[in-house]
C-alpha cells in the first residue's frame, strides 16, 4: 500500500489515515453506522430523499445530476424489487479517488448505501468495480461480508425492518462500463453498450427492475449529510455545488495525489498552493479540470473555481474532479493523439457518430502530429467533432468531442505550427 | 390514441408507437413520409444506434431519433427542415468514412441504402484522406451467406434477426469502436431455416445471398408480386424477372402472411420453374406403348377418345386426383369437369412435411386448403376406390398422389389416365396422355392458403414451350368431349372462372382475382386483410 490518505482531508476522508476506520469496529468506534439506523428508523424514505435533495449534492460520477432528486425517480410501491447500483467502474483516466474510497473507507460507502436503500425501497444493490481494483474489490468484499456479521447488512438491518443485500461484482476491463447503462448491461453478462432511452434505469435498469446508479463517492457522502443536516453540508463548497469532492491531481505536478477540499476550490490554489506546483521551475501550459473527458483550460484560466456552475462558463466541467497538468514543453497536438486514441480505442461502436468519428480524429490528429497535415485538416476535426456531439445514445461521444474542441480551441497555435513546420514542434514533450 | 402533426399534417396515431412505428403504421414511411433509416426495422426490436432517423420535435432542444421516441399527444415533429439535414449529412459522411466505397463491384448496387440514402441525403465529396479499414472481403457464414466485413455499416439488423425471429442466434458483434466486425461464433455458422432473411434485411451489400450472388444486376430485374407455393403459408414474394426468367424469390411483406419474411426452402423454390425436369410438351402413349410429343389438339383428341371409351360402360367409374399446386381456378374447373362427367370421386393430394412455429407449414403446397373448400377430399378416399377396382378412368394433376398411391404401378389396370403436371414424374409411366402444365410463376389465379387467406398469382413469366393451365387444358377436353356446361369456343380464363367460383361457392364470394388484391382476402368475407 502506497497511498494512505489524501494530501488535504475533510469529512469524507478524515479518518483514511487510520487503519482501523477501515474495519467495522473502528469505523463503529467513529460514530459509523449511526446516521443510517438514524435515517431508518426515525426518517420516512421521502424525508432522506428530501433531506439529501436540499443539502444540494450532487452525483460525483461526472454528471453531476442531483442525487436526490435522482432518488425520487424510483417508482412507489412493491410491484417489482428495485435495486441499486454502485458505480465504482472509476475509469476516467486522471480520476483515482473512488478507489480510495473503498480502500480506506468502505463502511463510510456501505452506510451511504442502506441510506439511499432505505430511500429508494431497494433491495439489494449491486456494487459494479472494475476489475483492475483488485485490492479495493478485496477490502470492499472484507467488509460487506463484516456488515452481514454485524447485522448491518442482511434481513433485518440493524434490528429495524430494512431488509438489503450488497452483491460485489468485477468488471472485465471498458471504460464505457462506466456509463450507468453500459453499466447495466456488464451486470448483467452482457456486452458493455449504453441502452438507449427510453426506458431510464429508473423504470427498466439492472434485470429490468427499476434501478439508481450512483457513484462511489455521492454515496460516500450520504451519511454526512444524515449526521449533520443539509445546513452544514451547505456551508461547504458554492451554493449550488455544495460540499467537498476529492481532487485528484496528476501530470506535471511536485505532490501528485489526493486532495478533498470544498467545491469552488480556485484551480490554481490546488495546483500550486497544495500539490506544489509544476516541477523544474516550468509554467503550466494547460489543465484539463474534470478527467479526461472535459475541454481543457490555458494557463490564463487557473484562477476558475471549482465547481460546475463556473467551470461551464469556461467551456469545461468538473467531471470526476481529476486534474491533469501540463507543462510548458507539452505539445498539445500529441495530447489530442493520447485522448482520441483512448477513445477511439473504447468507444463501444453502437451509434455512427461514435463509432466513425472517434476513428477519424484519432486518424486526422495522428497525421498532423506526423507533419502531414493541412489547415483544412484542422476545420475538419472541428465539424466531425461537432457532429459526434449530442446525437449518440450515451454521452461517450461527447466525452470523445469535447477534450479535442477543448485542444483546439485554446491550443489551435500548437496545431498550426504542426502544419506549417510539417513536423512536431515540441520536441521536449512527452513522447507518444 | 395520439394527435401528432408531421411536417404540418395532423395525423391521429396509437399510442405506445415510436415517431418511425407510427409512420409505418400510417402507411407513410419513405412513402411520403421520409425518414431515412439503417438500424430500424419494422419486425425487429428497436436499436437506435444508426442515428440516421434524427427528426426535431417541437420543444426539445436536441433532435431526436424517430425510431425511439415515443409519440404523444400534440407532439410537433419536422421531418425535413436544414437543420434535420444537416444532421443526416453528418451521419451519411461518417458512415462512408471507412466504407469501401466499391459499389461498381458489388452486387448491392442498385438496391442499396447506402447508395440510395448517399445519393438523397449525403454530401457529393468525401474528406476523408484517411486509409479506410481494410476487412475480409468474402467470409463463408455458413451454406447460405457470404459476408463482406468492409461493406457492413453495423446496423446490426441481422444480428437481431438470428436473435429475435430465428431465434438461432449465430451472430454477433466482436470488438468495439471503429474495429466492429460481424462475426459467427467458432464452430456454429449461419445455418438456419430462414438464414437468407439476413441478405433482405442488410441494407448494404455486406451479406449477400450465395445463390443470387453475381447473376445479374437487379436494375435489369422486374419486380413482379407473387406468392410462394412451397407449402401452405404462402409467403408473399417479389419475383425478380429478367430475360422471360426468374432469378430470385425476395419476400414482399403482408403483416397477415409472413411479415417480412419468407424460409430458406420457399426462397429456393424458384428453381423448380426453369428446371430441366419440366414437361415441355403433350405426350400420347403410342400402340407400342412409349409416349410421344404431340400438338395440344391432337393431345386433347387423344384424351377425349380414352375417356370416351372408358366411361361408356356409364358414369362412375371417373375419378380425379387433383394437387394442391394447382390454382383454385384450375381446380373448379375440374369440380364443373368431374359434375358433368357424372362423378363425385375427387381427391386431392397434399405433400406433408416439416413444421415450424414461424412460416413453415406441414402441407408442401400451396392450395390444400382451397382444394378442400372447393370439395375435394383426402386423395386416399380416391386411391381406395382405385385399388378397390371402382376406377375406369382418372385424371390426375401433378404427381403428388404418387405417394399415396404407393407409386404409379397401382394405376397399372386403368383404361384412361390423363396426367397433366409441370415436371416430369414416374406417374407418367401409367399415363395414356399427359398434358404440359404451368407452374404458379406462369399462371394467372388464386390460391387460398392454410388461414384461408386468398392470394393472388400474376403471371411473371411466359414458358418457354407450350404449357398450359390445367383449367385451360380441362375446358378444351370438356368442349371436345360435349360436356355439359362446357361450350364451344370459350377459353379459359382464370378471372372469369374466378368470379365464377365466388358465385357458386358461397365461401368464395368477394375473393375472386381482382377482388383480394396483393394482400389477399379471407374466405367466407372473414374480413380484408
Amino acid at each position: 500500500m502506497g497511498l494512505k490518505a489524501p494530501y488535504v482531508t475533510n469529512y469524507l476522508t478524515q479518518h483514511f489515515a487510520d487503519d482501523a476506520f477501515g474495519q467495522v469496529d473502528g469505523y463503529v468506534a467513529r460514530g459509523g453506522y449511526e446516521a443510517a439506523r438514524q435515517a431508518i428508523s426515525r426518517m420516512s424514505p421521502e424525508e432522506v430523499s428530501t433531506l439529501v435533495k436540499d443539502a444540494g449534492l450532487q452525483g460525483r460520477g461526472g454528471a453531476g445530476f442531483g442525487a436526490g432528486l435522482k432518488w425520487t425517480f424510483m417508482p412507489k410501491g412493491n410491484e417489482k424489487p428495485k435495486y441499486l447500483v454502485c458505480n465504482a467502474d472509476e475509469s476516467e483516466p486522471g480520476s483515482f479517488k473512488d478507489r480510495l474510497l473503498m480502500e480506506r473507507g468502505p463502511h463510510q460507502m456501505l452506510e451511504g448505501i442502506l441510506i439511499a436503500a432505505w430511500a429508494t425501497g431497494a433491495e439489494k444493490t449491486f456494487i459494479y468495480i472494475r476489475g483492475e481494483y483488485a485490492y479495493a474489490a478485496k477490502q470492499l468484499q472484507r467488509a460487506i461480508d463484516e456488515a452481514y456479521s454485524r447485522g448491518y447488512l442482511g434481513a433485518r438491518v440493524m434490528g429495524t425492518q430494512l431488509a438489503h443485500d450488497v452483491v460485489l461484482v468485477r468488471g472485465a476491463g471498458a471504460y464505457i462500463c462506466g456509463e450507468e447503462t453500459g453499466l447495466l448491461e456488464s451486470l448483467e453478462g452482457k456486452k458493455g453498450q449504453p441502452r438507449k432511452k427510453p426506458p431510464f434505469p429508473a423504470m427498466y435498469g439492472a434485470f429490468g427492475m427499476p434501478t439508481t446508479v450512483n457513484n462511489v463517492e455521492t454515496f460516500s457522502h450520504v451519511p454526512h449529510i444524515i449526521k449533520h443536516g443539509k445546513d452544514w453540508f451547505r456551508t461547504l463548497g458554492t451554493e449550488k455545488s455544495p460540499g467537498t469532492t476529492i481532487f485528484g491531481v496528476s501530470g506535471h505536478v511536485v505532490r501528485p495525489g489526493l486532495y478533498e477540499l470544498p467545491l469552488g476550490t480556485k484551480l490554481d490554489e490546488i495546483i500550486f498552493e497544495h500539490a506544489g506546483g509544476v516541477p523544474d521551475g516550468k509554467r503550466v501550459k494547460g489543465v484539463i479540470p474534470g478527467g479526461m473527458s472535459m475541454p481543457i483550460l490555458p494557463a490564463g484560466q487557473l484562477d476558475v473555481p471549482m465547481a460546475n456552475e463556473f467551470l461551464r462558463e469556461r467551456k469545461s466541467m468538473l467531471g470526476t474532479g481529476g486534474i491533469m497538468v501540463m507543462d510548458e514543453t507539452t505539445c498539445m497536438v500529441r495530447v489530442a493523439s493520447v485522448i482520441s486514441y483512448f477513445f477511439r480505442d473504447e468507444s463501444c461502436g453502437q451509434c455512427t457518430q461514435c463509432r466513425e468519428g472517434t476513428g477519424w480524429m484519432n486518424k486526422i490528429i495522428n497525421r498532423i502530429e506526423r507533419g502531414a497535415g493541412s489547415s483544412e485538416d484542422l476545420d475538419v476535426l472541428l465539424d466531425v467533432a461537432g457532429k459526434m456531439e449530442g446525437a449518440t445514445i450515451c454521452a461517450f461521444s461527447d466525452a470523445a468531442a469535447w477534450p479535442i474542441q477543448g485542444l483546439l480551441r485554446h491550443f489551435r497555435e500548437d496545431f498550426e505550427a504542426h502544419v506549417r513546420e510539417k513536423k512536431c514542434p515540441f520536441p521536449a514533450s512527452f513522447e507518444l | 390514441m395520439a394527435n401528432i402533426t408531421i411536417d404540418g399534417v395532423q395525423y391521429e396515431v396509437k399510442d405506445g408507437r415510436t415517431i418511425l412505428q407510427a409512420l409505418d403504421d400510417l402507411g407513410l414511411l419513405m412513402n411520403g413520409v421520409d425518414v431515412p433509416h439503417y438500424c430500424w426495422h419494422p419486425k425487429l426490436s428497436i436499436d437506435g444506434s444508426c442515428r440516421l432517423c434524427q427528426v426535431e420535435i417541437k420543444g426539445q432542444p436536441k433532435l431526436q431519433i424517430a425510431c425511439n421516441t415515443p409519440v404523444a399527444d400534440g407532439m410537433e415533429i419536422t421531418t425535413a427542415n436544414e437543420r434535420v439535414k444537416k444532421a443526416r449529412e453528418g451521419v451519411m459522411e461518417l458512415l462512408l468514412v471507412n466504407h469501401p466505397l466499391d459499389c461498381p463491384i458489388c452486387d448491392q448496387a442498385g438496391e442499396c441504402k447506402l447508395q440510395d440514402y448517399a445519393y438523397e441525403y449525403g454530401v457529393a465529396h468525401a474528406r476523408t484522406k484517411e486509409p479506410r479499414r481494410a476487412l475480409k472481403k468474402r467470409v463463408d457464414l455458413g451454406p447460405t451467406i457470404t459476408f463482406d466485413q468492409e461493406r457492413c455499416i453495423l446496423c446490426r439488423r441481422c444480428v437481431r434477426f438470428t436473435r429475435e425471429i430465428s431465434k438461432t442466434s449465430e451472430l454477433t458483434v466482436n470488438g468495439r469502436g471503429d474495429r466492429s466486425v460481424i462475426e459467427t461464433f467458432p464452430g456454429f455458422p449461419l445455418d438456419n431455416d430462414y438464414s437468407m432473411n439476413v441478405a433482405d434485411i442488410c441494407p448494404v451489400g455486406a451479406l449477400t445471398t450465395k445463390d443470387f450472388r453475381f447473376k445479374i444486376r437487379v436494375w435489369f430485374l422486374d419486380d413482379k408480386p407473387g406468392v410462394c407455393t412451397g407449402c401452405a403459408n404462402g409467403c408473399n414474394v417479389h419475383l425478380g424477372v429478367a430475360n422471360n426468367q426468374v432469378y430470385r424469390y425476395v419476400p414482399r411483406r403482408n403483416d397477415a402472411v409472413n411479415e417480412t419474411w419468407m424460409c430458406d426452402e420457399g426462397r429456393m423454390s424458384y428453381k423448380q420453374i426453369g428446371a430441366p425436369d419440366r414437361v415441355q410438351e403433350a405426350l400420347v402413349r403410342s400402340a407400342v406403348g412409349g409416349l410421344v410429343s404431340t400438338k395440344l389438339e391432337g393431345a386433347i383428341a387423344a384424351a377425349a377418345t380414352k375417356l370416351r371409351a372408358a366411361t361408356s360402360g356409364g358414369a362412375g367409374v371417373v375419378a380425379a386426383l387433383a394437387s394442391a399446386h394447382a390454382t383454385n381456378e384450375d381446380l373448379f374447373v375440374l369440380r364443373r369437369f368431374c359434375e358433368a362427367l357424372g362423378t363425385e370421386t375427387m381427391g386431392v393430394a397434399v405433400p406433408i412435411g416439416r413444421a415450424d412455429e414461424l412460416l413453415i407449414k406441414a402441407e408442401k403446397a400451396a392450395n390444400g386448403a382451397g382444394a378442400r373448400a372447393l370439395g375435394f377430399k383426402d386423395a386416399q378416399s380416391v386411391v381406395d376406390r382405385v385399388k378397390a377396382g371402382a376406377v375406369r378412368a382418372l385424371i390426375v394433376l401433378g404427381h403428388d398422389a404418387l405417394a399415396a398411391l404407393g407409386g404409379e404401378t397401382a394405376l397399372a389396370g386403368l383404361d384412361c389416365v390423363i396426367l397433366l403436371d409441370s415436371h416430369h414424374s414416374p406417374l407418367e409411366r401409367a399415363a395414356h396422355v399427359v398434358f404440359p402444365a404451368r407452374v404458379a410463376a406462369e399462371k394467372r389465379g388464386t390460391i387460398t392458403n392454410h388461414a384461408g387467406r386468398v392470394q393472388r398469382l400474376v403471371p411473371a413469366i411466359e414458358p418457354a414451350f407450350d404449357a398450359f393451365s390445367e383449367g385451360e387444358v380441362l375446358m378444351r377436353l370438356g368442349q371436345a368431349l360435349g360436356l355439359a356446361g362446357f361450350a364451344p369456343g370459350v377459353s379459359f380464363n382464370a378471372r372469369e372462372v374466378s368470379r365464377a367460383i365466388g358465385q357458386a361457392v358461397p365461401a368464395f364470394a368477394g375473393c375472386d382475382y381482382d377482388a383480394v388484391g396483393d394482400e389477399g382476402r379471407l374466405l367466407g368475407g372473414a374480413g380484408a386483410r
